[in-house]
């Protein structure tokens, strides 16, 4: 909101002794941060943000009375000419308790005796506040005081009012057409401001076309009126209508101000517009005031962190315009008609804090009362896996959770039907569905470090994926790693080679995976794989494992080399080879090298078969011997042969 | 005695010297060995036949001179052998041996997300203080989103306008915060707390809101949302904590400044600035000139929160905060774009992210 110094400074004198930097430094001190300053008109204009609980402080007054308190200082005298009310010129009836109270006044504006219309420097005060004056003194009088003092008001052309006033709720479907000349469809929820033929305004948000004043305008009916908050700002939601009046009722008007506030209009009308009073009056009573809140000195030493006492308490609220009555552990305070948001013991100190300033806040390490808690072990093997596969050459990315349901259906498991993973107010398309897989965003972010030349892209993401369930997308967390493009090359030892999917099994081997996850392609020498984080090996709970014997005697390797169909299966190579071996004497049984060539029988590959064996004792030749001839025996039996 | 020797021997024994050293390696000075004294055919060779058919008188002589060609041949001979040989060695030596200069193979490297990297110095950073980490699903409800937290009911927040929602749940939404994390949490250790002593915890995760994504906006981002519950707990025990974390993470020299502020799960409420890291508070781009960066939301616990939980605000209370992830990382980092976090681009997370 914007706020200029010179009309602050007309409400609290004392402020037109601080600059412009310490003015800002001391709204900030209150929890008014200023996020700019513009030079406008001739003077200086602060662009201070007002957190949604303050809306009385959204207005000059409102932020003059929290300078007047932290200062110590007085406000200006708010004491506008007393209008006499008298008996009702129009019939006001007040038919719903989010209106409890209706103040207005009947004017005749007789532009010809005198009154220049709005002055210059109302016209000057509004254009630096980003507002434009329109030229009608009514409109441009109840915008100034908004703005000014913070409550709205709304003048009708009372001639275009037929009969009596209601403010009710609006029958559904009732057609209004506000202000701005859009005609809104309205809903029972709608508190209106009626005549005897339909809906002249939307309470507390903005007024009818209808019954607008115009430069036509003879007869005025202001209304300053309190709104519920509630009922403005769900009016206000429902049909998009964020204006300065539902700004401020919607956040809590001050209901003592509706009286004040017509009475300074009627004042402005005589003067700007050599207006006449025909009569004021108001309907309803003021709502009954908070409760007062109770603030224990023993809370106010905890809040605070230092021994502050009731009467420092007490003098702070005060200062605030809480009537305060202080016992001797505890003090009762009645909050001004202004503050809304006091409604605890927590906020009155908090007020009594923040008046106070909280740079003198104690600085107190927090003593612990019970033990520390572990780190979880699902989050302790998250972190170590990303960075083992950081360490390992991946790169860890963050890509958003929300992907295409073609991105989501190249790749998530058929079963996994993404209906019930999808938003219902997505972005766009391209970012509707919660993902079932992570490989979709693993490939886009590789394509494109390919596409920069990148030679060779290794990634992989931590993050949740997503199942549709009967109660809701159902999260676990996913390990996806994508790798692609040309490995080695990069120095004189090591020969470049494209990436194959063999790479990718053997960092999912690597990782100790339960389940070797399937490796897809995921474009041009790009490949992928996913697996469930709750598929990867847990640290053991035992710092150190029970001690297991290993033999001491050396192993003894041997290589066969064996040609087998091109078509062979290794596993069942492999498995008919170990079958044939002493198994507490086999270490290892692996192929070692394939080699394809055109000099090889056609249909054949010749595969290196290493078997390495370790026993208790020295090995002798001669049974290490035997145990080869029995594994190339079973392998003869499936139709490999020796290679010579 | 020349006389007695054939003229092309010694125009042979001339050229010797230049054919010496015409020898590269040592294959050609066996040729020239082969040449000059090998057993047949050679120049050797054919003065020892002459001096077989000489007369006599002249064998004494004829022999001497012999003698002399044939002792300067195989000294040359052996001295350039020796030459060569050590040359052969040395190359020999050299086909071997690497220039260390040379780039040797260096494992792969990769990086953690900056964004990941920060939250888990986050969490080390609170670690010495007894924090552990909590965690919750980011598809959360709207009751542990917002009204577990003091949110009223028509908070703009919970508009669709806002906050994405689940189609076939309407009820569910993605998080728009990591605070649902305090009432999971809070609701599962209340029955505990006495024996816990109180509880206090670090939440990291990532968090959706509905913006639109431009230089300084995601629709998805990370916070790390920080707790404390216990006995007697105030103002005095979120600065403290505050400012031993942001001096942990920022260097020994970091203020910290609390300004009054509004949030509806805590009261009182503030805003956290810190001493800006990048200029020392002299003043610079990203502090705007004013010294002090704002880095994090916090307060003490409304008491509605403890509520919830079925906790009793009498007894116990605590305080929390919230932290913008990408926020920070953009300010220490002085990244322009907010969008660089999210297109991981390896040049970008190694440079950003980097191991540790």
């Amino acid at each position: 909101m914007w706020i200029e110094r010179k009309a602050l400074a007309a409400e609290i004198p004392a402020a037109a002794a601080l600059d412009t930097r310490q003015l800002c430094e001391l709204l900030a001190a209150l929890g008014f941060p200023v996020d700019g300053v513009a030079s406008r008109e001739g003077g200086d204009v602060l662009d201070v943000d007002i957190t949604a609980n303050r809306g009385d402080a959204m207005s000059h007054r409102g932020m003059a009375r929290e300078v007047a308190a932290k200062l110590g200082q007085p406000l200006t005298p708010l004491a506008p000419p007393p209008v006499a009310e008298g008996a009702p010129k129009v019939p006001v009836r007040l038919e719903s308790p989010a209106c409890p109270l209706y103040a207005t006044a009947l004017l005749t504006l007789n532009p010809g005796l005198g009154g220049g219309g709005t002055p210059v420097e109302a016209q000057a005060f509004l254009r630096a506040l980003d507002a434009s004056a329109k030229g009608l003194p009514a409109v441009d009088a109840s915008n100034e005081l908004l703005h000014r003092y913070g409550h709205p008001t709304h003048a009708f052309d009372a001639d275009r009012i037929r009969g009596a006033v209601t403010v009710r709720w609006a029958v559904a479907g009732e057609k209004l057409v506000t202000l701005d000349g859009v005609t809104r469809t309205l809903l029972a929820q709608d508190l209106v401001i009626a005549d005897e033929a339909g809906p002249i305004a939307l309470a507390g948000v903005m007024g009818g076309d209808g019954t607008k004043v115009t430069e036509a305008t003879r007869r005025v009916l202001l209304e300053s009126a309190w709104f519920d908050p509630k009922t403005v700002r769900a009016t206000a939601r429902r049909h998009s209508l964020h204006t300065d009046a539902s700004h401020r009722f919607g956040r809590g008007a001050d209901p003592a101000m509706a009286a004040v506030a017509r009475d300074l209009l009627v004042d402005r009308l005589r003067t700007w517009a050599g207006a006449t009073l025909e009569g004021a009056w108001t309907a309803g009573a003021l709502p009954a005031p908070a409760a007062p809140v109770t603030l224990s000195e023993a809370m106010l030493v905890r809040v605070a962190g230092e021994p502050l006492t009731l009467a420092e308490a007490a003098e702070a609220l005060t200062r605030l315009g809480c009537a305060v009555v202080a016992g001797s552990d505890a003090l009762a305070a009645q909050p001004p008609t202004w503050r809304h948001d006091l409604a605890i013991p927590d906020d009155l100190a908090e007020e009594v804090l923040r008046l106070r300033g909280y740079e003198h806040i104690p600085s107190v390490l927090p003593p612990l009362e019970g033990p520390p808690q572990r780190l979880s072990p699902d989050y302790l093997l998250r972190r170590a896996l990303a960075r083992r596969l950081a360490h390992l050459g991946f790169h860890q990315t963050v890509t958003y959770g929300f992907i295409s349901p073609e991105a989501d259906a190249a790749f998530a498991a058929p079963g996994n039907a993404p209906e019930g993973r999808t938003l219902a107010n997505p972005l766009g398309r391209e970012y509707s569905v919660l993902r079932g897989t992570l490989l979709s965003s693993l490939k886009e972010a590789a394509e494109q470090n390919l596409r920069q030349g990148t030679r060779e892209v290794r990634l992989f993401e931590v993050a949740p994926t997503y199942s549709s369930g009967p109660a809701g997308p159902e999260e676990r967390f996913t390990l996806g790693l994508a790798w692609g493009g040309t490995q080695g090359g990069e120095d004189y030892l090591s020969p470049a080679r494209p990436v194959r999917e063999a790479d990718l099994r053997g960092i999912a081997q690597d990782l100790g995976l339960a389940v070797i996850p399937e490796v897809r392609g995921l474009g041009e020498g790009l490949f992928g794989f996913e697996a469930p984080v709750a598929d990867l090996p847990r640290p053991g709970e035992r710092i150190v494992s029970t001690f297991r014997p290993f033999s001491r005697f050396p192993s003894v390797e041997r290589d066969l080399s064996l040609l087998v169909d091109l078509g062979q299966s290794y596993g069942a190579l492999a498995t008919a080879m170990r079958a044939a071996l002493p198994a507490d004497a086999l270490q290892d049984l692996r192929c070692v090298d394939v080699f394809r060539h055109k000099s090889l029988p056609e249909g054949r590959q010749a595969w290196l078969i290493r078997l390495r064996f370790q026993v208790d004792r020295t090995l002798m030749g001669s049974e290490v011997d035997g145990w080869v001839a029995s594994a190339l025996a079973a392998a003869e039996a499936l139709g490999a042969k020796l290679r010579t | 005695m020349d006389h007695l020797l054939p003229a092309e021997i010694l125009e042979a024994d001339r050229a010797f010297p230049e054919a010496l050293a015409a020898c590269a390696d040592l294959d050609a000075l066996l040729r020239l060995k082969g040449a000059y004294v090998g057993r047949e055919g050679s120049h050797a060779a054919r003065l020892m036949d002459l001096l077989k058919a000489a007369p006599k008188e002249q064998k004494r002589d004829l022999g001497a001179a012999i003698n002399g060609l044939k002792q300067g041949w195989e000294e040359g001979l052996t001295a350039r052998q020796t030459e060569l040989e050590a040359a052969k060695k040395r190359l020999n030596a050299l086909a071997s041996s690497w220039d260390p200069a040379l780039p040797p193979p260096v494992p792969a490297r990769g990086a953690l997300h900056p964004l990941n990297r920060l939250m888990d110095r986050l969490v080390e950073v609170f670690r010495p203080l007894g924090f552990h980490v909590e965690e919750g699903p980011e598809v959360e409800t709207e009751a542990h989103n917002f009204d577990g937290l003091n949110i009223p009911e028509d908070h703009p927040a919970k508009a669709s306008s806002d906050t994405f929602y689940l189609a076939a749940h309407p009820e569910l939404l993605l998080r728009t915060h990591t605070s649902p994390v305090q009432v999971r949490t809070l609701l599962r250790v209340a029955p505990d707390l006495h024996r816990l002593g109180g509880i206090r915890f670090l939440a990291p995760g990532r968090v959706y809101r509905k913006d639109e994504i431009d230089p300084t906006h995601s629709p998805m981002f990370h916070q790390v949302e920080g707790m404390l519950v216990g006995h007697g707990i105030g103002m005095q025990h979120l600065k403290g904590t505050l400012e031993y974390a942001l001096r942990a993470l920022f260097g020994p020299h970091t203020e910290i400044r609390l300004r009054p502020s509004y949030f509806p799960f805590v009261e009182p409420g503030c805003e956290v600035d810190v001493s800006c890291p990048l200029c020392d508070a002299q003043g610079c781009r990203v502090c705007k000139g004013s010294g002090w960066v704002e880095i994090l939301g916090a307060g003490l616990l409304h008491p509605n929160v403890l509520r919830h939980a079925g906790i009793d605000p009498e007894e116990w209370s605590g305080w929390a905060f919230g932290m913008g992830v990408e926020r920070m990382a953009m300010m220490l980092s002085q990244t322009p774009d907010l969008r660089l976090f999210f297109e991981n681009d390896q040049r970008f997370l190694r440079a950003m992210g980097g191991l540790d």
